[in-house]
C-alpha cells in the first residue's frame, strides 16, 4: 500500500468542472482517493503549491503503430540518422523526428505529459502487428481504431443489401476480433474505387465495382457503432482529402450520419474552398458553423506546422495524387491484403509557399471559430500535419494571440490575405486547453477513468510550472504520474512503466462466424481463427500490457 | 597560430564517428575545450586527448596525423578551413561538406564525399566504393564541389550524383556513374563494367571503351564539342591527370544513356 499526496497545487479538471481550484489530490496504488484511510501514513508527498495539476493528455488521433507507420520508417533512414536518441540509464536508444521509433514515441509523448495516443488506422488485417508496436512503446496508455468500409466483405454486404443487423454483427466481431476501441473510415469505399481505376470518389458518387456510394457507408457504420454502443464515435476520413472545394463533401458527410455521432477526424485537410485567383482558399467558417450547429458532430483539427514531416494514410487515392509534391522525392503506395490500401510521402510544408500557409491559417482558424472545446480536439495527425512534438508551439498558437499573429506575419502573404486568421481575438484559456487535450477525449472514447482527477479515476497526473511562455509550459510538465508512478520528472524519465491497451467488446450473434470463416478460408492469407486476438495474446505481444475493456451498452 | 594536429595515440579496433572534428564545429573553441569532448568507440565514451595528443591551436586548420582508417566522416559539414589527414581516413570524408578543402594522403573509405555539396576533397590514394555516392535512403549522392581522387575509384563511383565533378587519375571500378542524376565524372584509366547503369543525366569522360557496355547505352559517333576546351581550361594546373590537358583536343566519341531510364546522359570517349 503506498499513499501519494500531491499538496497545494491548482487543479483544473474540467470533467468535474474543477477550475483553478487548490486541491490536494491524493494517490492509493494508482488511484485517485479522496483522502487518507484513518490512521493511514502518506508514503510520499510533492509540494506544488503554485503549480498547475491536470489528467494527463490524450492523443486521440496518432499515427503511433501498424503497417504504414512501419513504411515510414523503413522509407526514412534519413530521418533516423538526423535524429538519434541515446541510451540512458533508465531509457533505451531510439530515433526519428517524423517517424520515430516506438521508444522515441512514448518516451517523448511522456515527457510533454501526455499519457495515451490511440492509433486511428488499424487495417484489421495488421491488428496485431499494430499491437505489438504500441506494446511496445513504453509508459502510454494505447488502444486503436479498426479500419472499415473499404474492406470486401464489407461492401458485399452492403452489395447484397443485407440488413442492418447482419452489418452491426460484422463491426462488433471486427472490434471483438482486433481488440480495438473504435471503427474508422478512411475515404470511405475509395480505398477500393481507386484498384478499379477511380481517382476519385465523391460523396454521391458509385464504386464502380460495387454500386456503392461513400454516403451509404458512412450512414450504415455510424449507425452500427451506434446501435452496438461504442462510445467511441464513428472516426470518419471524409472523401476528397486536401481536394479544393472539398467542403461541400465534408458538409455532406457530417449529414450522412442523419443525426447519429460522428467523429470528422483532420478536418484542416476537409475544409478547403475555391475562392480567389488559385483557386483555392479557406472554408473553415462554414465548417466551424456546422460543427457549432450539428451537436451530434465532433472534429480533430489535423493542424499542419511547417517544417519537414511524413505523410502516412490508408487513403492511397489521395496519396498517389500527392506523391509527385513529396519531398524528399520518394513514396510507397501500395494495397493491403486486397482490403485497403496505404499510402506513404515524405512532405515539407513550407511557411512560405502559398497552399502550405493556408492550410496552417485554416486549421488555426477551425480551432478558433468552433466555439465548444468538447468537440474540436487538438491533433496534428501525427505525423501528417506535424509530428506531435510540436504539441506544445500548437499550445502556444491557441493561447497567445500575439505570438500568433506575429506567426502570422511571417507567413505567405497572399495566403495571410485570404485569411481571417488576424481577425480571430480569441485566446484557448488552460480550461480549454485542458479540456481538448484531457477531458473531452478521454469523454468521446469513453474512457471512463481516465481525463480526469476525481477520486476513482487512474492516476495519470501532470503537474506543470506555470509559465507565460505556455510552448515552454507545456513541453516540460514538472512531474507527471502514470498510474501512480512517477514517470517523469523536469521534462526527464525517471521511471519507465507499460501502459493499458483500451478496447471494447459490443455483443453480437456469433453466427456471423458461419459467413466469415468461409470468406477467409476462400481469400484470405490467415484463417479466421489466427486472425482474431485473444485477450491473452494482447497481452502477451503487448509486453505484458493491461487490456482494459470499456462496456458497450446497446442501443439498436 | 599554427596548425591544430590530432596525432592518434593508438589506432582503434572501431569504426568512430569523428565528424565534429571539423574546423566549422571546433571554430572558437580553445584548445582544452577540444581536448574535453568525447568520441564514442564501440560502448566506450572517450575523451578526444586520450585518443590524440593535441598540438598547436589554429582551428580552421586542422591535421590527423596517424592511420585514421577507422576515422569516419572526416570534415562532415565543414563550410570553410582545412583538415589534412596524413595517412588513411575511414568511411564518408566529407560527409555533406559545404566548403573548405580536405586533403588526404592516403586512401579514403567508402562514401567518400557523399552529400558534399561544395568545396574540395583531395585524395591521393584510392577511395573505396561509392564514392561521391549516396548512402541508402537519400536521394542524392554529391551535390556540388570537387573530389580529386590520385588512384583509383571502388565500384558505383558517383552513384545518384546530382552536381559537382570528380576526376579520377587511376581506375575506377564497376557501375561507374550509376543512377547519376547529372555532374561530371572523369576517369583517366580504365573504367569496369556497366558504366552509366540507369543514369539520367550528366558526363562521364574516359580515356577508353569499358570492357563492358550497357545495351542501354547508344553510339552517336564521333563529335566535337566546344564545351570540353573550357571543362579542360577550368581543370588546369590541377594534381593529378587531368590538370594539364590539351584545351583544344575535344573530339569524342559520345554514346547516350542509360536508354532503361531518361536517357539524357552521356558517355564521351576521347579520342
Amino acid at each position: 500500500m503506498s499513499l501519494i499526496k500531491l499538496t497545494g497545487g491548482r487543479v483544473i479538471d474540467p470533467a468535474n468542472g474543477v477550475n483553478d481550484q487548490v486541491r490536494d489530490i491524493y494517490v492509493r496504488d494508482g488511484r485517485i482517493v479522496a483522502g487518507p484511510n484513518e490512521h493511514e501514513k502518506i508514503t510520499a508527498e510533492y509540494n506544488i503549491a503554485g503549480r498547475i495539476v491536470m489528467s494527463g493528455a490524450i492523443d486521440m488521433h496518432s499515427h503511433i503503430g501498424g503497417g504504414k507507420v512501419n513504411i515510414a520508417r523503413e522509407m526514412l533512414p534519413e530521418d533516423h540518422r538526423g535524429d538519434p536518441l541515446e541510451r540512458t540509464e533508465l531509457t533505451r536508444s531510439s530515433c526519428g523526428h517524423a517517424a520515430p521509433g516506438t521508444l522515441a514515441a512514448g518516451y517523448r509523448y511522456a515527457e510533454m505529459g501526455y499519457t495515451a495516443a490511440f492509433e486511428p488506422a488499424i487495417l484489421p488485417i495488421n491488428a496485431r502487428q499494430a499491437h505489438m508496436e504500441m506494446g511496445d512503446t513504453p509508459i502510454l496508455d494505447t488502444g486503436g481504431y479498426a479500419m472499415l468500409g473499404s474492406d470486401d466483405f464489407f461492401l458485399r454486404m452492403m452489395a447484397a443489401k443485407e440488413d442492418q443487423k447482419a452489418i452491426n454483427d460484422y463491426v462488433a466481431w471486427t472490434l471483438n476480433a482486433t481488440q480495438t476501441v473504435g471503427i474508422k473510415i478512411v475515404n470511405p469505399g475509395g480505398i477500393s474505387a481507386f484498384k478499379f481505376n477511380q481517382r476519385k470518389l465523391d460523396l454521391d458518387e458509385q464504386n464502380a465495382y460495387y454500386g456503392i456510394t461513400p454516403r451509404e457507408i458512412v450512414k450504415v457504420l455510424s449507425r452500427a457503432v451506434h446501435d452496438l454502443g461504442v462510445p467511441k464515435p464513428l472516426h470518419v476520413h471524409a472523401s476528397n482529402l486536401g481536394v479544393p472545394g472539398n467542403v461541400d463533401t465534408t458538409l455532406g458527410t457530417m449529414d450522412a450520419a442523419e443525426g447519429l455521432p460522428i467523429h470528422l477526424t483532420h478536418i484542416q485537410f476537409h475544409s478547403y474552398g475555391t475562392e480567389g485567383d488559385r483557386k483555392f482558399s479557406s472554408a473553415a467558417a462554414r465548417i466551424a458553423e456546422a460543427i457549432n450547429q450539428k451537436k451530434n458532430v465532433t472534429a480533430d483539427v489535423g493542424q499542419i506546422l511547417f517544417g519537414q514531416t511524413v505523410t502516412a494514410s490508408g487513403d492511397n487515392m489521395v496519396q498517389y495524387r500527392n506523391a509527385d509534391h513529396g519531398s524528399p522525392k520518394k513514396s510507397v503506395i501500395m494495397d493491403i491484403e486486397c482490403d485497403a490500401g496505404c499510402g506513404v510521402v515524405p512532405f515539407k510544408y513550407k511557411d512560405q509557399n502559398f497552399v502550405n500557409a493556408l492550410q496552417w491559417a485554416i486549421g488555426l482558424e477551425i480551432f478558433l471559430m468552433v466555439d465548444d472545446p468538447w468537440r474540436v480536439f487538438l491533433t496534428t495527425d501525427h505525423p501528417n500535419g506535424a509530428p506531435f512534438t510540436t504539441y506544445p508551439h500548437l499550445i502556444k498558437l491557441l493561447m497567445d494571440r500575439s505570438f500568433r499573429n506575429a506567426m502570422l506575419d511571417t507567413i505567405n502573404p497572399d495566403a495571410r490575405a485570404m485569411s481571417n486568421l488576424a481577425g480571430l481575438d480569441r485566446e484557448y484559456s488552460l480550461y480549454e486547453i485542458a479540456i481538448m487535450t484531457r477531458a473531452a477525449p478521454a469523454k468521446l472514447i469513453g474512457l471512463a477513468d481516465r481525463g480526469h482527477l476525481a477520486p476513482g479515476a487512474a492516476a495519470d497526473i501532470v503537474v506543470y510550472k506555470e509559465d507565460a511562455d505556455r510552448e515552454r509550459m507545456f513541453e516540460k510538465p514538472e512531474l507527471v504520474f502514470k498510474d501512480g508512478e512517477l514517470v517523469v520528472r523536469d521534462g526527464r524519465i525517471v521511471k519507465v512503466v507499460r501502459g493499458n491497451t483500451h478496447a471494447v467488446k459490443p455483443e453480437f450473434d456469433r453466427s456471423i462466424e458461419k459467413k466469415i470463416e468461409p470468406y477467409f478460408q476462400r481469400y484470405h492469407s490467415v484463417r479466421m481463427n489466427n486472425f482474431k486476438i485473444s485477450d491473452d495474446e494482447l497481452c502477451e505481444c503487448g509486453g505484458g500490457s493491461k487490456l482494459i475493456a470499456h462496456a458497450c451498452k446497446k442501443r439498436g | 597560430m599554427s596548425a591544430l594536429v590530432f596525432t592518434l595515440r593508438n589506432a582503434p579496433a572501431q569504426r568512430v564517428d569523428a565528424g565534429a572534428l571539423n574546423p566549422t564545429a571546433l571554430a572558437g573553441l580553445s584548445v582544452a575545450d577540444i581536448a574535453a569532448l568525447t568520441l564514442q568507440i564501440g560502448k566506450r565514451t572517450v575523451r578526444v586527448d586520450e585518443v590524440f595528443t593535441l598540438e598547436g591551436d589554429d582551428t580552421a586548420d586542422l591535421v590527423f596525423r596517424g592511420d585514421c582508417g577507422k576515422f569516419e566522416r572526416i570534415g562532415a559539414g565543414m563550410k570553410s578551413g582545412r583538415v589534412t589527414v596524413e595517412g588513411n581516413a575511414g568511411a564518408y570524408v566529407g560527409q555533406g561538406m559545404l566548403g573548405g578543402t580536405i586533403a588526404i594522403s592516403g586512401n579514403a573509405g567508402a562514401f567518400c564525399a557523399t552529400g558534399m555539396k561544395g568545396g574540395r576533397i583531395e585524395v591521393a590514394g584510392d577511395v573505396a566504393e561509392f564514392a561521391g555516392g549516396a548512402i541508402p535512403g537519400e536521394m542524392k549522392g554529391m551535390a556540388g564541389g570537387l573530389l580529386l581522387v590520385g588512384g583509383n575509384a571502388g565500384e558505383r563511383l558517383g552513384d545518384r550524383m546530382r552536381r559537382g565533378q570528380i576526376l579520377v587519375s587511376g581506375n575506377a571500378g564497376d557501375y561507374c556513374g550509376a543512377r547519376m542524376i547529372a555532374g561530371t565524372i572523369a576517369v583517366a584509366g580504365t573504367v569496369g563494367a556497366y558504366p552509366g547503369y540507369l543514369m539520367k543525366r550528366g558526363t562521364l569522360i574516359v580515356n577508353s571503351l569499358p570492357t563492358q557496355m550497357l545495351p542501354g547505352m547508344v553510339d552517336c559517333g564521333p563529335h566535337r564539342l566546344g564545351f570540353l576546351s573550357l571543362l579542360y581550361a577550368s581543370w588546369k594546373g590541377l594534381p593529378g591527370a587531368f590538370g594539364a590537358l590539351d584545351a583544344s583536343a575535344c573530339t569524342v566519341r559520345r554514346y547516350m544513356g542509360d536508354m532503361g531510364v531518361v536517357g539524357r546522359g552521356e558517355l564521351l570517349v576521347r579520342a
